[in-house]
């Protein structure tokens, strides 16, 4: 009988190994996010040379529609998923060199605003979604998850609360599915309502960046209204995740209170080690931006750079949105986080109207 | 792979992968503000 030791793993010792099977699911990335900004200077192209009036179909939509169809309808080879996964390191690279956009007076103004109703939008998320939670009778963990992710920050919020209060693998995966769904739902009918009530770019992006949970998705949806509408929804996610390590920290000393999940030891430790980086990453680029570091060109390339982290980041919200696997999580979850995103959405749009009318965004 | 096996694995490198993120960006800005890295094409 062979006996079994747990050994360090090849990947352990040598974290090169780690980095090199990451390139063929980047290259996967580049090789759609790419196909999608060829198919929108094409279309464009043609349109002008035909003299045709068409919409102008950002890349952003041609590169989750193209990722969308490769996973729906392929079957993805294993080599290419621990790339694929990387877009998380794309999302918050891209919103780091994004500070090269905006100038410290810019963040100091939207930021105060986005503070005030990302206050109020994670406190109306958290008590919409523990109401729906109990109404339809979710098992208490999996309703605390739900409500840290509509709240909060998606799927990052979920994997950080699933650890702090002790939840069930079952619980994160019917939780992050009804997040990816309602954010892959939110891609398509978002824009079209900021369309319909002639939003601001700002106050579209304000919107996007709180009512979309999953950062990717929320800054997704800015961008396929309008450029300046990504770049705000970009400030106000951001706004709502520095958030995280509070609402975390809430739900861990809850949990541990009713002897469920670990005692939080060191508060400060904790707050600190679920703050999001990328967020200090993006204000000292935005300082170093203020302060004059970079001349106009060398500004304009931080910005492209921050384009095409974006361009990957988007291919991949469209490759890991599989329609199959998130059907086989069960309705009932999807049903509470449908009823409260609706709400959600409605609860922000009005602070945003509001907000737009005190302060003309 | 998950984004909480990507997570491990950064971390698995030393550092969390906002740090990663974080470390890329500014190396970036300084090929960029030393000038070796001139023209981004969009």
């Amino acid at each position: 009988m062979a006996t079994s030791v747990a050994l360090p793993s090849q990947e352990a010792q040598n974290p090169f190994a780690n980095v090199v099977r990451f390139i063929p699911g980047v290259l996967l990335l580049a090789a759609i996010g790419f196909a999608g900004k060829l198919m929108e200077q094409s279309i464009n192209g043609y349109a002008k040379a035909h003299h045709l009036v068409i919409p102008n179909i950002e890349y952003v939509l041609w590169a989750i529609a193209i990722g969308l169809l490769v996973a729906n309808t392929l079957t993805i080879p294993k080599v290419f998923l621990p790339g694929i996964a990387t877009y998380e390191f794309w999302l918050k690279a891209g919103i780091v060199l994004l500070g090269a956009r905006f100038v410290v007076g810019d963040v100091l103004k939207l930021g105060g605003i986005s503070i005030g109703l990302v206050i109020l939008e994670i406190s109306g998320s958290l008590i919409l979604m523990t109401l729906l939670g109990r109404l339809f009778k979710l098992r208490p963990k999996l309703t605390s998850l739900l409500a840290v992710g509509s709240a909060v920050c998606g799927v990052s919020a979920i994997i950080a609360a699933k650890g702090a209060i002790d939840a069930d693998d079952e619980d994160s995966s019917f939780a992050i599915a009804a997040i990816l769904a309602l954010g892959a739902i939110a891609l398509v009918t978002f824009p079209l309502i900021g369309h319909a009530l002639h939003l601001s770019d700002n106050a579209y992006g304000l919107w996007s960046g709180l009512a979309v949970d999953n950062t990717a998705e929320a800054i997704a949806a800015g961008a396929l209204f309008s450029d300046a509408a990504g770049k705000v929804a970009v400030l106000a996610k951001t706004t709502r995740n520095a958030t995280i390590g509070f609402v975390v920290l809430g739900y861990a000393i809850y949990w541990a209170s009713r002897g469920q999940a670990e005692k939080v030891k060191n508060k400060g430790a904790f707050l600190w080690n679920k703050f999001p980086k990328f967020v200090l990453g993006f204000l000292v680029i935005s300082l170093l931006v203020s302060v004059h570091v970079f001349n106009k060109e060398q500004v304009g390339a931080l910005a492209n750079l921050s384009r095409w982290a974006f361009l990957l980041t988007f291919a991949g919200v469209g490759l890991r949105t599989n329609f199959r696997e998130m059907s086989k999580q069960g309705l009932r979850p999807f049903i509470v986080g449908a009823l409260g995103e609706v709400l959600i959405a409605g609860l922000t749009l009005g602070l945003v109207v509001g907000a737009n009318a005190i302060w003309k965004l | 792979m998950s984004e909480e096996k990507l997570a491990t694995t950064a971390t698995r490198l030393g550092l969390s992968l906002d740090v990663w993120a974080v470390i890329t960006s500014f190396l970036l800005a300084i090929l960029v503000r030393t000038g070796v890295l001139k023209h981004v094409p969009w």
